[in-house]
């Protein structure tokens, strides 16, 4: 089947969407983009396709008397066990390059003992993982890096501790490492993921197996790619398949709210405010310079600072009913002023509420200087799906511009890799 | 004058350093030091663990700590009997590692700090750095974890740079994104490295120019004061700004900040006692 893509490499993730003829969306994909960003492009397009897969294999379920009412169980087990096998994939390599690092004057003579501690450290976080591929259990993110990284700290120290060793060594092989590994695109074929990940599944194989399988033999052809964001002018595509971040982003809002007339963005690193018109081309925006704070880094690195995963900050600032005022701007600064409140025995959800309003404070500064609010406002990225920042955003949105229609969908971090897939579909059908 | 032991504590917002010191008259000699990072960890709890292992080591009881000065983040500290600010801190502490000192450049995890003093560290003037975390000791220390490299093998890899690769004023948190530019661009680890180095010392050299620091011996302290890249960068930059300075380190520079609290922390003591209402 004909497939029209759009990929936004964003500074922090890259997103991609698979949009069919009729713009129809039929799948999305994540992932980070430290790495290169061909890498990144490469991976958030097989995420998306495995989506793709995913939803070809519900079409398919659904004509399979026996499993009705059970598809979305069987789906959600058939890519919780694929996404755990990638992982237990990925960590073996992991393992693998952080044993290779293990070289130079500051390694001499102690090789035997570091990789022991290394090999301790990893034997638990696999341990440790399937716990993390529960029926149920919320991941704290997305990403490989975030995943191993927050379990590697906390299961390293504690074998170096008991080894008698510095963590520092270990953890400046793991610094060199994960960035290599996060270099390659997962190995292996999709589909045997998929086979094997369908063996691990608690559902009995014989009455989905051979639909799946015909799913999975349908061919996915990559007829128009558009890529766009931050990292687009590194894109291996020829130009007249690129646009800009503004116009995807205000395309994509348009087709998610075709009333949209004010987008807010809230990216990793660079928060926009833009102005679209009745068919959502852009007619005015204001961007933030290069500062973290007021974007999603911020909170990047505030859950870092607190040892907490990315999509834990909403939750526990909801539980705030005590905001307590963050003076700093600068997200290295905020980020001290945490520690220092919290040493000081404040709670870690006043703190945390108060981090999302400041957040939110630059956001609004932004909009102001693009031009306001108008009805309806649209807001997306990484950010809108922080259910404290959306709070924050809502209350400040009423104070300053009265009661406006706010939209926000749960996948609008995809916005930007809609609004290209758009363009892709329009490349190509008219 | 009577012989008597004091310590001080200096909370940083990435380390700790506490150091005793058993002090009588003019005769000061240093028994014990330590540090710990904090990564994360309850600064207050991580102090009572190192302040104690330090008095075990050096054979000192809790008790016979005649004064305990804080400095730094040190403030709220429970068993403190008095804090001081880091800016007559860093100064005594300069000038105790380097009596030829008459300037102090503390550079920290978030702040850099520029100090003039006179010959028994009385501050003259200071200086900090502005409520942005650019350039500062942290954001060296993300940059080289972006690039994979320790913490010290910064200032031998700076000092092999060719090329330095220019770079402005860069948000710290942000920077990684810069840094993987620079990578893909093909820029070598040293050449990054010094370019931040350059951007950070034209900087502190400004810094000390602003507060009259414009001849002499300037004792860097703080975290990053064993950053040799750092220090050799200072002095290329002191020379651009056509100033006489000459920036020095030392190995326990780190120090320096506790090294100041115990000292004024003795000082005061004897003030107080002389005062007949000893502490």
């Amino acid at each position: 089947m004909r497939c029209f893509i759009g990929i936004d490499l964003g500074s922090t993730t890259t997103k991609a969407v698979v949009m069919d003829e009729n713009l129809q969306i039929l799948g999305r994909g994540i992932t980070n983009s430290r790495s290169n960003y061909d890498t990144a492009a490469a991976v958030s397009k097989q995420e998306a396709l495995i989506d793709t897969r995913l939803t070809l294999f519900r079409r398919a379920l659904s004509n399979v008397p026996e499993v009705s009412g059970k598809v979305d169980d069987i789906l959600s087990d058939l890519e919780r066990n694929f996404r755990h096998v990638q992982f237990l994939e990925q960590l073996e390599d992991l393992q693998n390059t952080c044993i290779a690092n293990i070289k130079g004057p500051r390694f001499a003579g102690r090789e035997k003992v570091v990789i022991e501690a290394l090999e301790g450290t990893f034997s638990r976080l696999r341990d440790s993982s399937a716990a993390q591929y529960a029926p149920g259990v919320k991941r704290k993110s997305d990403f490989f890096r975030d995943l191993a990284g927050a379990e590697f700290m906390s299961h390293g120290e504690a074998v170096c501790k008991e080894a008698g060793l510095g963590f520092d060594l270990i953890l400046n092989v793991y610094d060199k490492s994960i960035i290599e590994v996060e270099n390659r695109p997962p190995a292996g074929d999709m589909e045997g993921k998929f086979v094997r990940a369908l063996e691990k599944g608690t559902m009995t194989g014989s009455s989905i197996l051979a639909p799946v399988q015909s799913a999975l033999a349908i061919p996915l052809e990559e007829t128009y790619v558009v890529g766009t964001g931050y990292g687009r002018v590194r894109l291996p595509f020829p130009k007249e398949h690129i646009r800009s971040e503004i116009l995807c982003h205000g395309l994509g809002a348009h087709m998610m709210y075709p009333d949209t007339r004010t987008v807010l963005d809230i990216g990793g690193q660079d928060t926009k405010g833009i102005q679209v018109d009745p068919v959502g081309i852009v007619e005015n925006f204001q961007m933030n310079d290069r500062c973290a704070a007021g974007c999603g880094r911020y909170l990047g690195y505030i859950a870092d600072e607190m040892n907490m995963g990315l999509h834990e900050l909403g939750p526990l600032a909801m539980k705030s009913n005590k905001q307590v005022r963050i003076n700093s701007t600068c997200t290295v600064f905020a980020g001290a002023e945490l520690r220092d409140r919290l040493a000081l025995g404040e709670k870690r959800e006043d703190i945390l509420a108060g981090l999302h309003r400041a957040i939110i404070l630059r956001a609004m500064s932004i909009l102001s200087r693009a031009g306001g609010v108008k009805d309806q406002f649209t807001f997306t990225g990484g950010v809108a799906k922080n259910e404290a920042a959306v709070r924050e955003l809502r209350k400040l949105i009423k104070e300053n511009y009265g009661d406006v229609t706010i939209n926000i969908d749960p996948d609008s971090i995809y916005t930007g890799a809609l609004g290209g897939a758009t363009f892709a579909v329009r490349a190509v059908v008219n | 004058m009577s012989e008597l032991i004091t310590t001080g504590v200096d909370i940083g917002s990435g380390c700790i350093k506490t150091v005793v010191f058993k002090v009588n008259g003019d005769k000061v000699e240093w028994l014990g030091k330590e540090t710990a990072r904090i990564r994360n960890r309850d600064p207050f709890q991580l102090t009572n663990e190192a302040y104690d292992h330090m008095l075990k080591t050096a054979g000192v009881d809790r008790k016979d700590v005649a004064y305990v000065a804080s400095t730094g983040d040190a403030e709220n500290l429970s068993f403190a009997t008095g804090h001081f600010y880091s800016m007559t801190t860093h100064g005594r502490g300069g000038l105790y590692l380097n009596p030829e000192a008459r300037a102090v450049l503390d550079i920290g995890a978030l702040n850099g700090r520029a100090i003039r003093m006179d010959g028994v560290g009385k501050v003259l003037s200071y200086k900090m750095t502005s409520q942005c975390a650019s350039g500062s000791g942290q954001f060296l220390e993300n940059i080289a974890r972006y690039l994979g490299i320790a913490q010290d093998e910064i200032g031998s890899l700076s000092m092999k740079a060719d090329d330095p690769e220019k770079v402005s004023s860069i948000c710290a948190v942000l920077a990684e994104t810069d840094v993987i530019n620079m990578v893909s661009r093909g820029i070598s680890a040293s050449n990054i490295l010094k370019g931040i180095h350059v951007s950070m010392a034209v900087r502190l050299a400004k810094l000390l120019k602003s507060i009259g620091a414009v001849d002499g011996i300037v004792q860097v302290t703080g975290g990053l004061a064993l950053d040799t890249g750092l220090v050799a960068a200072l002095n290329e930059a002191a020379e651009q700004e056509k100033v006489n300075l000459k920036a020095v380190s030392h190995p326990d520079s780190i120090y320096a900040g506790a090294i100041g609290a115990a000292l004024w922390g003795a000082f005061r003591h004897e003030k107080l006692a002389r005062l007949g209402q000893a502490a």
